[in-house]
C-alpha cells in the first residue's frame, strides 16, 4: 500500500482538496485522481511539454513534479485558461491561424504561450521560437504556432491601449 | 425571412482556395478533445505486456503463478493460454503472443489485466521467463550469409528433421528454408542497352536509416464485449473497415458483431495502418477478463513496440547521354525486414516508381530483397520508401549533370516529365506540373545564382560555408489501387434548417479532411461551411473506406462527397423548379437560398425550401448516397499499370550552412513548389507542408534510431531528437495549380508529398557547400565532420539478389 | 509499490537538518531529477520523502562581503533573472540560456543540478571556472555546522559527491570577480537548449594588456565529472593571448581530455571538439 497525503491547494481558482499517492506526480493527479484530462502524457520525463501546467506563475512539466508539492500552491491548467480576454485572444489566434491539427501538444503549447506573453508582451518569432523550444509537435512544423503567438501578443496590445 | 429582408442578389462566391480553420481545433485549443487516453469505460481493467528480455531466445518455462495470485490482477495471459491463436500482420508470421522463441526485443510474452496501472505493472515484474539464447542476427547483409541462423526456422519433426507444411500455411506456423522475406522485381525497357548508349555512368551505394514516426499521442486501445458477446473497440487504425474483417479473423466472430470507434487521433503518419500484437492482446483480454480492458503504452514502449520507417541499403546505377538525356537506372535494395513482416516490406511497391517514373528514363530494373533479422519491424510511414529513393535519384541527378557539365537544373528541365507522358511503369501523367515546380522552386529561391556563389565561396577563410540543392519528388495523388476497391462511401442528409451531414467513411488522422470535405460539399450546395457535422469515426454508422493512406482522401473521398452533394443539389433544384414552374438549369444554389443563376434573384431560403418538400403531401427528406471509385488500375504481376488516378510533384529547394568545425548543418530555408491540382483549404495544405518539410527536416538532420545487436539504444525523446520550434528553417510555399481532370474541383493528394525530397535536397545542398557528398543519413554534426574531415569510408554494398 | 515511508515538508533549516539525521532520507526540490530517476528505477526512494521546497534559507541570491551567496533552491530562471548575477556573472546567464527548456529552468533548482553531479551539468561548467564553493550544512549534534569546499572537489564520479547523507547543500558562494575579468560558456549543441551536451567549455580569468591570468578552463561531458584543465590552464596563464597561445592551448585541451564513446558521441569526435571550440573561444575573447 502507498503512503498517501492530503494536499489542499487552488486549482484553476478553486480550492481543492486531495489525497494523492507520495510517488504520484502532478500530472497523475491531474488526469486520473481530479479527471482533468485536457493535460497529456507524452513523455513522462520533461522533454515534450505536453504535461505544461501553470504553479505560482511559472510553467513547469507537470510529469516531473511530484503532486504533493501542489499543496499550498497556486495551479493553473488548459482548462483554466478560458473566460479570460487573454486566454480567448490566444486560442482565436491558434484556431485563425491553422496552429492545430492533432492537437494533442495544443494544450501544453497554449499554457506555455500564455504564460511567455503574460510575461513577454512584446515577442517576436524568434523569442516564441526560444520560448516554445520545450514543446514538442509533430504535425504543423511550428511555423503556424509560431505565427499565432506573435499574433496574439499584437492583440493584446491593441487591447492594452 | 421577411420578403423585405431578402437581398436583391446573391453574388457568386466560392469557399475554393480559402483559409479555412479546422472544425475542430476551437476544442482542440480548449483542452477538450477526449484522446484514447482520455477516455474510461465504467468498470474498465487496465492492461500491460511483457515483453521480451532477450532479442533471440527460445522460450523454455514462462511462470506467471505469482502474478496470477496478486490481489487485483484479473486475468493473465500466455500463448499457452490460447492454443488457436492466428497470425497476423502482412505475411502472417507473427502470433499476437510468442510461444517458442522471441525474435526480437519487443516481442510479447505474457499480458496482464489488472484494476490499476500500477497493479498490471507489478504483475508483470512477478512473472518468470526462462529463456535459452540464440544467435543474434542484427544486420540484413549477414542474414543472407548462406550459413546464417534462421529466424523463422522451419519445425522439427520427431527425427529432428525439418517438417516442409505444405504451401498455404502461415510462415509463423511453417516457417521458411531461408531468411528471405519477400522479393519484388521490376523492369522496362533494357538496362544493358540502356547502358550502352549512355556517355556517363555512375554507380553508388545509399544507406538509409531507422527513424520512428513519435505520434504525441502514444498508441492505445480499449476493447468491450457487450452482453451479447458483440465486441467495440475504441481504435485510432487508420483502416476501420480493414481491421474489423481481420479481427473477426483472428477471434473468429462474424465481422458484423465488431464495431469500430475511432477517438480523435493524437497523429497517425502511417503508423497506424496495420494490426498490432497489442491490439489483439487487449481483445484477448477483454474477452477472457469479461471487462472493458485499456491498454496504453508509456512513451518508452511506444519506442520499443512501433513500427519504423523502412531502412534501405541500397546501390543505384544510372547513367545518361552527353546530351543530358537519362538513359537507364538500375536499383538493388536490401531491406531489413526484421523479425517480423509489416509494411515497411512492401516499400518496394511506392520505390518502383520513382526510380522508373521520377524524370523519363527509358530503361529501368529495380530489385529488393527484404530479409528477416532480430531486428524492430518497419511500417509504413508518411512517403512509404519515397525518401529512400528519392534521396538516392536526386542525388545522381546532381552528379550526372556534373558529370557532363551541365547545369543541375537545366538538366532536371530536360528529363522531366509534361502532361499526356505514360511512363515506362504505365503511370498516365494527366494533369503534370512538374516542369513549373521546378521552374517556380528555382526561380524563387534564385537557385542557379547561389549554387554558382556558393562554390566559388568554398576556399574562402572562416568556418561557416553556405549550399543550395535541389530535389523533386513524385507520389500518387489520387489514391493507390492496392486493394481490390480503392473506393469510399457518403451518406448525405440535409435536415429542415439546411444543416448538413457529411457521414464519410474518411477517416479524420490530424491532417483536417474533415474540414476540406466540408468545404466541397458546401461548395455544391451554397452554405457556409458552419452547416455541416461531419461524422467519420464510426463503422457501424460510415459507408465504408479502404483507410487513410497513400494520400487519397482529398481526392477518393473528396469526390464521395462531392457526388453525394450533387445529386441532393439535384433533388433540390428538381423541386425548386417544379415549385417556381422554371427549367432546372434556370437555378442554382447560393448563399443558403436557391437563386436564379443568371441574375442571383433569390427564390427562397433552403431551409424553408427543406420543410416544404418534408411538410408536404409527398413528404420527402433529402438523403443521399455516392461510392466513389477512382479510375485507376490494378497493377499486373510485373508491377506496372496506372496505379492510381492522379499523380503529384513538388520540388524543393534547400539551404544550409555548415559549420566545419563542428559538422552541424543548419537548414536556413526551404523553398518549395508543390503541384497540388488545386488549392482547397489554403491553411489546411500550408500546415501540411510546413509539418511535411520539419519532419523531412528530422529524417535529414536530427533522427536517428540507434539499433545495437537489435536493441534500440535510445528509446526516449532525451537522444531521439524531434526537431524543435528554434531549429526550423524559414519555409517558402508557392502552389502549382494543374487543375487535375478527375480531382475534386481539380484537387490531388499531398499528404506525404512534403517529407518526401527534403533529404535529397539536403544531401546536395551540403555538396555545394563543402564539396563532400553524403551516402548515408542522418546527417549528424558527428557525421558530416567525420565526411569532411577525411575519416569516413566510403560505403559500397555489390548489387545482390538471390538466385 | 513504492517504500516511501513517510513524507515531510519543512519550513525551516533546522527542521531539515534534524529529519536528516534522523533518517534515511531522499530529499526533493524541483523533482527534475528525482521523478524520472525513481520511475526509470535509476533511484531507489529511502523510508522519508522530504520536500525542502519551502525551506526560506535555502532561497535567494544575496551579496555577502566579497562573494555572492546563491541559495540551493534558486531555479535556473531566477538565476538568469538576478539582478546581482546579471551584474557580475553574466556568463550564468547565457548558461542558463541552453539549459533544457523555459519549464524545466522554472523548476531545476541549482542544489538538485549540483547534487546530481551530471559530468554534462550546464550550470556546473561555469561554476567551476568562477571558483564556486559548495556550501553544506548538518547537524549532527544538535548543533548547526556549515563547511565549504570548492566545487571541483565536490564532485566525486557520476551522480557522487562528497555530501554525507546527514547534510544538505545549502548553497554556493561566488567570490566576486577580479577587475577585467573575462567568463565564456560553450555548449556543444545543434539546438540552443533541451540537449544534453556532446561536450560543453567554460573559460574565465583576467586579462590586461592582451595577457591572461587567473586563467580557469573547465569541460564537461568528457570525465567522470565536470572537470577543471589543469593542462590547458597552464598553457594560457600568463601569456598573451595570441595565434601561438590559443593553438597550444586548444592542442593541449585536446591532449587532457579522455572522453568516453557513448549514444551521444564518439571519444574522437569530442576530443575534436574539445579542441576546435577552445580555440574558438579563445578567438572571441582574443578579438572581444
Amino acid at each position: 500500500m502507498s503512503l498517501k497525503h492530503d494536499i489542499a491547494f487552488t486549482l484553476n481558482g478553486v480550492q481543492r482538496k486531495v489525497t494523492v499517492e507520495v510517488g504520484m506526480s502532478a500530472l497523475a493527479m491531474l488526469r486520473d485522481v481530479i479527471g482533468l484530462t485536457g493535460t497529456k502524457y507524452g513523455c513522462g520525463e520533461g522533454e515534450c511539454g505536453a504535461c505544461t501546467i501553470i504553479v505560482d506563475g511559472a510553467t513547469l512539466n507537470s510529469c516531473l513534479m511530484f503532486a504533493v508539492d501542489c499543496d499550498g500552491r497556486r495551479v493553473t491548467t488548459i482548462e483554466g485558461l478560458t473566460g479570460d480576454a487573454r486566454a480567448d485572444a490566444l486560442r482565436d489566434a491558434f484556431v485563425a491561424h491553422g496552429a492545430v491539427q492533432c492537437g494533442f501538444c495544443t494544450p501544453g503549447l497554449m499554457v506555455q504561450a500564455s504564460h511567455l506573453l503574460a510575461h513577454h508582451p512584446e515577442v517576436d518569432a524568434a523569442a516564441v521560437k526560444r520560448g516554445i523550444e520545450g514543446n514538442l509537435c509533430r504535425c504543423t512544423g511550428y511555423k503556424k504556432i509560431v505565427e499565432a503567438i506573435v499574433s496574439a501578443s499584437h492583440v493584446e496590445q491593441g487591447a492594452a491601449r | 425571412m421577411k420578403v423585405a429582408d431578402r437581398p436583391a442578389a446573391i453574388a457568386p462566391d466560392t469557399l475554393i482556395g480559402k483559409r479555412i480553420p479546422k472544425m475542430d481545433a476551437p476544442e482542440k485549443a480548449s483542452g477538450k478533445t477526449r484522446y484514447i487516453h482520455d477516455i474510461n469505460l465504467p468498470g474498465q481493467l487496465h492492461a500491460k505486456i511483457l515483453r521480451s528480455a532477450r532479442v533471440h531466445a527460445r522460450i523454455v518455462r514462462i511462470d506467471t503463478s505469482a502474478a496470477r495470485r496478486l490481489p487485483g490482477v484479473h486475468v493473465v495471459l500466455t500463448a499457452a493460454d490460447l492454443p488457436d491463436q492466428r497470425p497476423i500482420g502482412v505475411a502472417k508470421d507473427h502470433l499476437p503472443l510468442k510461444r517458442d522463441r522471441v525474435r526480437s526485443q519487443r516481442d510479447e510474452i505474457a499480458a496482464v489485466a489488472a484494476d490499476s496501472e500500477e497493479i498490471a505493472e507489478q504483475a508483470l515484474r512477478l512473472i518468470k521467463v526462462d529463456y535459452e539464447d540464440l544467435p543474434v542476427v542484427s544486420n540484413a547483409l549477414d542474414a543472407i550469409k548462406p550459413d546464417a541462423v534462421l529466424i523463422h526456422p522451419e519445425p522439427h519433426g520427431a527425427d529432428g528433421s525439418h517438417l516442409h507444411l505444405k504451401p498455404g500455411v502461415p510462415i509463423a506456423f511453417a516457417g521458411k528454408k531461408d531468411n528471405i522475406a519477400m522479393r519484388f522485381d521490376y523492369a522496362h525497357g533494357d538496362v544493358v542497352q540502356g547502358e550502352s548508349q549512355s556517355d556517363v555512368v555512375i554507380e553508388d551505394t545509399f544507406k538509409l536509416h531507422y527513424v520512428t514516426h513519435c505520434c504525441m499521442g502514444v498508441s492505445g486501445v480499449i476493447a468491450d464485449f457487450d452482453a451479447s458477446g458483440n465486441l467495440l473497440m475504441y481504435s485510432n487504425t487508420q483502416v476501420p473497415f480493414l481491421h474489423k474483417r481481420e479481427f473477426a479473423e483472428y477471434l473468429n466472430m462474424d465481422p458484423a458483431r465488431i464495431r469500430i470507434v475511432q477517438p480523435p487521433i493524437g497523429g497517425g503518419f502511417g503508423s497506424k495502418l496495420d494490426i498490432y500484437p497489442f491490439e489483439v492482446i487487449c481483445v484477448f483480454l477483454a474477452r477472457a477478463a469479461r471487462r472493458p480492458v485499456k491498454l496504453v503504452f508509456s512513451r518508452e514502449e511506444e519506442f520499443l513496440a512501433s513500427p519504423t520507417r523502412q531502412p534501405v541499403l541500397l546501390t543505384l546505377r544510372s547513367g545518361c547521354r552527353r546530351d543530358g538525356t537519362l538513359t537507364f537506372r538500375q536499383v538493388h535494395t536490401l531491406h531489413d525486414n526484421g523479425a517480423y513482416t509489416s509494411w515497411g516490406a512492401t516499400t518496394p511497391f511506392v520505390m518502383m516508381q520513382t526510380f522508373s517514373s521520377l524524370y523519363r528514363v527509358p530503361h529501368c530494373e529495380y530489385h529488393t530483397t527484404a530479409v528477416y533479422t532480430n531486428n524492430p519491424y518497419a511500417g509504413s510511414f508518411r512517403g512509404y520508401g519515397n525518401l529512400q529513393a528519392t534521396f538516392a535519384v536526386e542525388a545522381h541527378m546532381d552528379k550526372l549533370a556534373e558529370a557532363i557539365g551541365m547545369d543541375p537544373l537545366e538538366f532536371r528541365l530536360k528529363n522531366a516529365q509534361v502532361p499526356g507522358e505514360v511512363t515506362g511503369q504505365g503511370m498516365s501523367f494527366k494533369s503534370c506540373g512538374f516542369q513549373d515546380c521546378l521552374k517556380t522552386a528555382a526561380a524563387r529561391s534564385d537557385y542557379q545564382r547561389k549554387r554558382r556563389e556558393c562554390v566559388a565561396a568554398r576556399d574562402k577563410s572562416g568556418p561557416i560555408k553556405r549550399g543550395i540543392g535541389i530535389a523533386s519528388m513524385l507520389h500518387v495523388g489520387g489514391g493507390a489501387k492496392i486493394y481490390p476497391s480503392d473506393g469510399c462511401g457518403t451518406i448525405l442528409k440535409i435536415d429542415d434548417f439546411a444543416h448538413v451531414t457529411l457521414i464519410t467513411g474518411a477517416s479524420e488522422i490530424g491532417q483536417g479532411s474533415e474540414t476540406v470535405l466540408s468545404q466541397l460539399v458546401c461548395e455544391e450546395l451554397g452554405l457556409p461551411i458552419s452547416s455541416v457535422t461531419v461524422v467519420n469515426n464510426d463503422t457501424d454508422i460510415t459507408p465504408w473506406d479502404v483507410g487513410v493512406h497513400a494520400s487519397r482522401t482529398t481526392f477518393i473521398a473528396g469526390n464521395s462527397a462531392i457526388g453525394a452533394a450533387k445529386k441532393a443539389k439535384a433533388k433540390i433544384l428538381a423541386a425548386a423548379a417544379k415549385k417556381f414552374e422554371c427549367a432546372e438549369g434556370d437555378l442554382t444554389l447560393r448563399g443558403g437560398h436557391i437563386v436564379r443563376a443568371a441574375s442571383g434573384e433569390p427564390l427562397i431560403d433552403l431551409a424553408r425550401l427543406m420543410r416544404s418538400l418534408h411538410f408536404s403531401d409527398k413528404a420527402e427528406l433529402v438523403m443521399t448516397t455516392f461510392y466513389y471509385e477512382p479510375p485507376s488500375q490494378h497493377q499486373d504481376k510485373g508491377f506496372k499499370g496506372d496505379v492510381s488516378a492522379a499523380y503529384a510533384w513538388a520540388t524543393q529547394v534547400v539551404e544550409v550552412e555548415v559549420d566545419t568545425d563542428t559538422g552541424i548543418v543548419k537548414m536556413t530555408r526551404v523553398t518549395g513548389a508543390h503541384d497540388v491540382g488545386r488549392v482547397l483549404n489554403r491553411l489546411g495544405i500550408e500546415g501540411q507542408i510546413e509539418g511535411g518539410v520539419v519532419m523531412g527536416q528530422g529524417y535529414a538532420l536530427t533522427e536517428n534510431l540507434m539499433i545495437e545487436e537489435g536493441r534500440m539504444r535510445n528509446p526516449s525523446f532525451r537522444d531521439y531528437k524531434l526537431v524543435t520550434a528554434p531549429e526550423i528553417p524559414e519555409i517558402d510555399v508557392s502552389f502549382i495549380e494543374s487543375m487535375d481532370g478527375e480531382g475534386p474541383q481539380g484537387a490531388k493528394g499531398v499528404g506525404e508529398a512534403p517529407a518526401i525530397c527534403i533529404a535529397a535536397a539536403t544531401a546536395n545542398a551540403i555538396e555545394n557547400a563543402t564539396g563532400v557528398r553524403i551516402y548515408e543519413l542522418p546527417f549528424t554534426p558527428e557525421k558530416v565532420y567525420r565526411a569532411l574531415h577525411g575519416s569516413a569510408e566510403k560505403l559500397y554494398w555489390k548489387p545482390w539478389k538471390p538466385e | 509499490m513504492n517504500p516511501i515511508e513517510q513524507y515531510v515538508a519543512p519550513t525551516s533549516l533546522t527542521q531539515a537538518l534534524e529529519c536528516l539525521r534522523l533518517s534515511e532520507v531522499t530529499v526533493l526540490a524541483g523533482g527534475t531529477d528525482v521523478m524520472p530517476q525513481s520511475q526509470s528505477g535509476r533511484l531507489k526512494f529511502k523510508p522519508t520523502l522530504m520536500n525542502i521546497q519551502r525551506v526560506s534559507e535555502l532561497k535567494g541570491i544575496t551579496r555577502d562581503g566579497n562573494a555572492i551567496r546563491m541559495g540551493a533552491l534558486a531555479t535556473v530562471t531566477e538565476i538568469m533573472h538576478d539582478a546581482l548575477v546579471q551584474e557580475f556573472f553574466p556568463v550564468l546567464v547565457e548558461a542558463g540560456d541552453h539549459f533544457a527548456s523555459d519549464q524545466i529552468r522554472n523548476a531545476a533548482t541549482l542544489g538538485g543540478n549540483i547534487n546530481n553531479a551530471s559530468p554534462a551539468g550546464d550550470m556546473l561548467i561555469p561554476l567551476l571556472v568562477l571558483d564556486a564553493d559548495a556550501e553544506l550544512a548538518a547537524k549532527p549534534n544538535g548543533e548547526m555546522l556549515v563547511r565549504r569546499m570548492p566545487l571541483a572537489n565536490f564532485f566525486v564520479g557520476p551522480g557522487k559527491t562528497q555530501r554525507m547523507p546527514s547534510e544538505l547543500l545549502t548553497g554556493v558562494r561566488l567570490p566576486l570577480p577580479p577587475a577585467n575579468h573575462f567568463a565564456r560558456f560553450f555548449k556543444f549543441g545543434a539546438r540552443p537548449a533541451l540537449d544534453i551536451s556532446a561536450i560543453s567549455i567554460g573559460i574565465a580569468g583576467a586579462r590586461r594588456d592582451g595577457v591572461l591570468t587567473q586563467v580557469r578552463v573547465a569541460f564537461g561531458a568528457v570525465a567522470p565529472t565536470p572537470v577543471r584543465a589543469s593542462r590547458t590552464e597552464a598553457a594560457l596563464e600568463g601569456r598573451p593571448l595570441d595565434r601561438a597561445t590559443i593553438d597550444a592551448a586548444a592542442q593541449a585541451a585536446y591532449d587532457e581530455v579522455k572522453p568516453i564513446d557513448d549514444v551521444r558521441a564518439s571519444a574522437w569526435y569530442r576530443r575534436e571538439l574539445i579542441r576546435n571550440m577552445t580555440r574558438r573561444m579563445l578567438d572571441h575573447v582574443a578579438q572581444a
